[in-house]
């Protein structure tokens, strides 16, 4: 258990550049969640921190030492990968107690610790299978398990449940959860879904090109994320974006969306004024928007351009010119695509970000 | 996996000619390449007298004096007695399993790390060791022999394993890197996550390997064992292989039948339950790697 970090470091694969000056330090016992589209360098990242691959240029520490020139078997970590990369030719039982084999323990303490970990993951009956004569699942796991028979300095998961069915995906989330709290060690796990970050990471790591965009709790990340490339990225269904421009003087401030004004609450209005941004990308969440068929007053003229039935209510997406927003209806809104409605939120729940950097307006 | 069900539709006269054709062909070549062997057999069960009586063309009516004569192992005898052919069965033995395990160590770890590792100048590196395969080995033989001469190896088993291994050793790293390009690299990464070093690491894919390394084995053999250049210029004198010692069986004022057929016996009798046990293992390693699953 220790703690790691990332200081100035560069990846580069010849001309491409994988991660570009990536620092985060991640706390001892912490489960830190990298997350991001494919190709993002979320996986180089926690390659390097595995000393599976080599870093261009920076330091990666774990507690006081710096870790570039050890290779991965002096590094105490542990890894699950993507595609589980069990020992073929190797019973389940072998599989897991391949690394205790390799740290010289006894025959006897080997047996009782794999049984261990074995009954913790519920696979205890497979012990002399194969791989091969596993399921997704199953073989996940025995992966897992191989990680969790030694308590290693770190735990690397490289997207390792992303293989796995919609309904075994949710159970692994929490069951991955309490056994990192059980087990207090230092966990960072790389997914491309946001879903398993917020729900399993006490802090996330946002990776796009090669950048670290923003480090901090699910929370953070949801409520105020940095800039408008994070707040689409992270939750679903994805916030929709709006480009709108100032409008109006200091204290009657308000925005201009293709000629429909929207008036501002005070904080708001406060914020933008202070910013002097004129064009602006206004994000929301189509939880917080709502759409009716009826006028109302304030509400934005739209056409429904479609209607998906999530279970309990329905996402509603409505164009206004080219511009598309999502909100959530009740059940009962029954508007047919190309159909008039109205789109409406309240300024308050709004994300202002600067039309030309993305960048978040400042408070 | 695809069916292996033949799927058969209602066919034209060719399809229907070429079903009987088939068999007739099969069973032609089938004959073709199991008579020599069936003679050799035969011959080396007779005297010479018994050896050279045939029938007369067309009078497939005499075919039984070709089997009317009685069994002898004179020529076995003889062979092992007065020709020293246990010396020169160990020896083809020796040559041929030591330059394979030679072949197979040095082209293993070759292969290995030319499977994993990207270095400017890679293909052509592969290009280099596959043409040394492309000249005909008559065409080195004199400066090798120069070679072999100068370093005293000319005539020892050393030199011979070394003469076998410079041929097979190409082949060797080829065929394996095939094999090791089929396992996927996170086996590695796994491994040497979990406490292994890189040699380690290498040490526990090779059974993944093992049917193709298992085939490549048994294919140095074959070459080095039947190889007949190398054995009598390299390997003359003191270190005479099976073909080599055969050839001199011939000699001008007298050839003798009966001993070279008992020779060609000894020679092929080890090959032939080699290839039959391995036959499947052969095929499962040169076709592993093939079809991803």
């Amino acid at each position: 258990m220790v703690a790691v970090s990332f200081n100035n470091v560069w990846k580069d694969y010849g001309d491409s550049v994988a991660v570009r000056d990536l620092n985060m330090n991640i706390k001892d016992g912490e489960f830190v969640s990298l997350l991001g589209p494919s190709g993002c360098g979320k996986s180089t990242s926690l390659r390097m921190l595995a000393g599976l691959e080599h870093i261009t240029s920076g330091e990666i520490v774990f507690g006081d030492k710096v870790v570039n020139q050890l290779p991965p078997k002096d590094r105490d970590i542990a890894m699950v990968f993507e595609n589980y990369a069990l020992y073929p030719h190797k019973t389940i039982f072998d599989n897991i107690a391949n690394p205790l084999k390799r740290a010289k323990i006894s025959p006897s303490e080997i047996t009782r610790r794999v049984n261990e970990a074995a009954k913790l993951l519920e696979i205890d009956h497979l012990l002399e299978r194969r791989p091969q004569e596993l399921s997704g699942g199953q073989k996940q796991r025995t992966a897992i398990g191989r990680a969790i028979v030694r308590q290693p300095q770190v735990y690397l998961f490289d997207e390792p449940i992303a293989h796995l069915d919609a309904k075994l995906r949710a159970r692994m989330r929490s069951e991955l959860k309490h056994m990192q709290f059980n087990l207090g060690v230092t966990t960072i796990y790389v997914t491309h879904d946001q879903l398993e970050a917020l729900t399993m990471a006490d802090r996330i790591a946002v990776m796009n090109d090669g950048v670290l965009q923003q480090f901090g709790t699910p929370q953070e990340i949801y409520e105020n994320p940095v800039n408008s490339w994070v707040a689409t990225f992270v939750g679903e269904p994805q916030m929709s974006l709006m480009e709108m421009s100032m409008t109006g003087e200091k204290g009657d401030a308000a925005l201009d969306f293709f000629g429909n004004i929207i008036s501002l609450d005070a904080a708001s209005s406060s914020r933008l004024t202070k910013a002097g941004i004129a064009d602006l990308l206004v994000g929301v969440r189509p939880d917080k928007a709502s759409v009716s068929l009826q006028e109302t007053p304030g509400a934005i003229k739209a056409e429904v351009y479609s209607r998906q039935l999530l279970g309990a209510d329905v996402l509603v997406e409505v164009a206004i010119g080219k511009t598309r927003v999502r909100a959530k209806a009740d059940t009962s809104f029954m508007g047919n695509v190309g159909e008039p409605c109205y789109l409406n939120f309240s300024s308050e729940n709004l994300y202002y970000f600067n039309a030309e950097d993305g960048k978040v307006v400042e408070r | 996996m695809a069916s292996r069900e033949l799927i058969s539709y209602d066919t034209g006269a060719t399809v229907k000619i070429l079903k009987w054709v088939s068999p007739v062909f099969l069973g032609a070549y089938l004959i073709w390449a199991l008579l020599p062997l069936f003679i050799m057999l035969m011959a080396s069960f007779k005297d010479l007298l018994d050896a050279f009586t045939l029938p007369k063309p067309g009078q497939w009516g005499d075919v039984g004096v070709f089997f009317d004569f009685s069994p002898t192992i004179t020529h076995y005898i003889a062979l092992f007695a007065e020709n020293n052919f246990g010396t020169y069965l160990f020896n083809s033995l020796v040559a041929s399993v030591g330059s394979a395990m030679i072949a197979v160590t040095l082209g293993s770890m070759c292969a290995y790390s030319l499977s994993r590792t990207e270095f400017r100048g890679k293909k052509d590196l592969l290009f280099w060791i596959i043409s040394t395969r492309m000249a005909p080995i008559v065409a080195v033989i004199v400066p090798l022999y120069a070679i072999f001469r100068s370093a005293d190896l000319v005539g020892t088993l050393p030199g011979l394993i070394l003469a076998f291994t410079t041929f097979n050793l190409p082949f060797a790293i080829w065929m394996l890197k095939g094999f090791f390009d089929g396992v996927p690299y996170a086996i590695e990464e796994a491994a040497q996550v979990d406490g292994n070093n890189r040699f380690q690491a290498f040490l526990m894919i090779l059974p993944l390997v093992a049917p193709g390394i298992g085939a490549f084995v048994i294919l140095c053999i074959l070459f080095a064992w039947n190889d007949f250049l190398f054995a009598t210029i390299i390997g003359s004198g003191g270190a005479k292989t099976l073909p080599a010692a055969t050839k001199e069986l011939v000699q001008p004022q007298n050839i003798d039948w009966g001993k070279i057929m008992a020779a060609g016996v000894v020679t092929t009798a080890p090959m032939i339950p080699l290839g039959l046990l391995v036959r499947r293992y052969l095929v499962a390693g040169l076709t592993m790697g093939a079809v991803k699953e």
